[in-house]
């Protein structure tokens, strides 16, 4: 196309620059909007997803049972062979650590109190090591492995036993045979998870703990750690053949809440980039419509010399892709340049429903939500502008040049 | 005898009004040789910006037809018809509707531009034509820094860049005082004849019909008198 259609274009959002500036800031705050939208959503899913295959490893296997139907009684599915199973799962080159993972519950009890809860028994020192610190530590000291039968508590539950560092405990729950255990321990730590719920029944204790409790070699389900979020489903393909008696999930096929959340924000920040879009276009529509009216005329002139009606068409299409082009560059560099400063002056963001500890607002830079937005934002004021011209730029000539 | 340059024989306009019907043109013939400037002349209603509008392919008639050049174009689609005044006639308004925006330049290579015609050789036209009605040195300014009479030399000069066979001109010199509108006609019939196109003006200046080769007088849809008239310029 000759640049010579693009400099009258130009010209043209020249005639009314108030005009032409409104169109400009609306298409700059529209884009701006989603681009700032988009990223705090695409910043949330990254976090949960990372938050997610930490907490459970990028993939889970475990045996299909385990999965898929209740136990009679504790660790009825569980995993023998531990560390034949472990072995072939390290021997995969994307495989950084597997984790021992045995989920039960019973009660637990300070001697005059007794209240439920749900315990997990790690491989402490592997698993701090390869999540770090994904747990607050409000008390005490994270467990070790040297630190036999020793428990952490989520702060809600140490708040209702009264329990602190140093304090003994008592944990019941049925054996693997069904019969009913107990088992002293010593809290060594006290942790928020950042959900209350979730802090007033959760305990921490080491693998051995646990299937000394339970009586058992078993453990629930093997947490399989990556080298990163890309290797999970090629890695899930592989294990899943080296392992065909077992079950291979994602930490995705886990995640209830991460499902729930990017469901739940594609559709709130889809509704709102559709608003957006919707309002861009009305504001678009709107200046173009003014202009094809003040320049009736001058289309008549233009199209009685010999300009073809798609010709004139393509300049207003232009016209509209400079101010959405324009408008959209602003709005990348505003939602660049917040996007930033966010990360130079942090902001707190308050706790999110059912959470008990904020986190820090931070927009994700995504190169394909920039162009896909920008793309989207000319595209929209392109067609905007053209579907205002197309019927007066082929209008009788007579009409038009007869226009006051 | 060569082909004329404009062929109109039996033309037939007729407007719609809401309820009314308007017979703007009641069978209307006349020739235009090449190179002949033809003045379109009665009272207002008798017809003449619709023989305009027709000969400038921007209307249809009802009945009858055009033939440009030997050809019939008064039954072309819209795309063709615009193809024609394209490559073939150029329009001068009473209001000179230059486009605001461009540069004198800019309007006056326009025609050239939408032709196809490549850059370097639209420059060299571009400048011999301003040069030829005067205006080389504002090349770069815009019509609105301009008079009356230097925008109507502005239009002309658009009107012309292509060398079209036929000038259609609707009362060209309305707008200008008479000093500037003797400039105006001079240059029409230096740059028309130069160029061997046909003009047909519709006009009431009577200092034009007098430099036109002939005259032709309307009323009511017909034409009421034919003259030949000696040029005086």
């Amino acid at each position: 196309m000759n640049t010579q259609w693009i400099k009258f274009a130009w010209l043209n959002t020249l005639r009314n620059r108030r005009r032409s500036a409104v169109t400009v800031a609306i298409a700059a705050l529209g884009t701006a909007a989603i681009l700032l939208a988009g990223g705090f959503a695409l910043f949330t899913y990254e976090s949960l997803a990372e938050a997610s295959a930490r907490t459970t490893g990028h993939l889970i296997v475990a045996r299909a049972e385990q999965f898929d139907t209740d136990e009679d009684t504790p660790l009825q599915h569980g995993l023998e062979h531990l560390d034949q199973v472990r072995a072939q799962l390290l021997a995969d080159p994307a495989v950084r650590q597997v984790l021992p993972r045995v989920e039960f519950s019973g009660l637990i009890s300070n001697g005059d109190k007794s209240t439920v809860m749900m315990a997990t028994g790690i491989d402490p020192d592997a698993e701090f090591a390869i999540k770090g610190p994904f747990l607050t530590m409000t008390a005490g000291k994270v467990m070790t492995q040297q630190a036999r039968q020793s428990v952490m508590l989520g702060d809600g539950l140490a708040r209702s036993l009264k329990a602190r560092p140093g304090s003994n405990l008592t944990l019941l729950a049925s054996t693997t045979e069904g019969v009913l255990n107990a088992l002293d321990v010593t809290v060594t730590g006290v942790f928020s998870t950042g959900i209350p719920d979730v802090d007033k029944r959760l305990v921490y204790t080491d693998v051995e703990t646990a299937q000394k409790l339970l009586a058992t070699t078993r453990v629930s389900s093997l947490g399989v750690f990556l080298d990163r979020m890309a290797s999970t489903e090629p890695a899930q393909a592989r294990l899943s053949a080296l392992l065909p008696e077992l079950k291979t999930r994602t930490w995705l096929d886990q995640a209830v809440f991460y499902r729930s959340v990017r469901d739940l924000y594609n559709r709130i920040f889809g509704a709102l980039g559709l608003i957006i879009g919707v309002i861009v276009v009305f504001v678009v529509t709107n200046a173009m419509a003014m202009a094809v009216i003040e320049r009736t005329r001058e289309i008549g002139t233009l199209r009685a010399l010999g300009t073809l009606p798609e010709q004139l068409t393509r300049t207003f299409a232009l016209e509209g892709m400079v101010m959405g082009g324009m408008g959209a560059l602003l709005g990348a560099m505003v939602a660049l340049s917040v996007s930033v400063a966010l990360l130079i002056w942090p902001v707190q963001m308050p706790p999110p429903p059912g959470r008990s500890t904020g986190y820090p607002l931070q927009i994700s830079l995504d190169i394909p939500l920039y162009l896909g937005t920008l793309t989207a934002m000319v595209l929209l004021t392109m067609l905007a502008s053209a579907l205002v011209a197309r019927r007066t730029v082929r209008q009788p000539i007579v009409d038009a040049l007869a226009h006051v | 005898m060569s082909t004329p340059t404009l062929s109109l024989s039996g033309l037939h306009k007729t407007y719609h009004l809401g309820l009314h019907t308007v017979p703007a043109l009641q069978g209307v013939d006349l020739a235009l040789a090449p190179g002949e400037m033809l003045a379109l002349t009665g009272p207002s209603g008798s017809g003449k910006s619709t023989v305009l509008n027709l000969a400038g392919l921007i209307d249809t008639p009802d009945a009858g037809e055009v033939h440009l050049e030997g050809h019939c174009v008064s039954r072309l689609s819209a795309a063709q018809a615009t193809l024609v005044r394209r490559d073939a006639i150029g329009f001068v308004f009473q209001g000179f509707n230059l486009v605001p925006v461009m540069t004198v330049a800019d309007n006056v290579d326009y025609p050239l531009f939408i032709a196809g015609v490549p850059a370097r050789e639209r420059r060299q036209r571009v400048g011999a034509m301003l040069e030829a009605v005067g205006l080389l040195d504002h090349a770069a300014h815009l019509p609105d820094a301009l008079s009356g009479g230097q925008r109507q030399r502005v239009a002309i000069a658009r009107a012309l860049i292509k060398n079209p066979r036929l000038v259609i001109a609707d009362e060209p010199t309305a707008s200008l005082d008479s000093h500037t509108a003797e400039q105006v006609l001079d240059l029409m019939r230096e740059q028309g004849h130069r160029q061997g196109a046909a003009f047909l003006i519709a006009t009431h200046d009577a200092r034009l019909v007098r430099r036109c080769d002939r005259i032709i007088t309307l009323r009511d849809g017909l034409i009421v008198q034919q003259a030949e008239e000696g040029l005086t310029a």
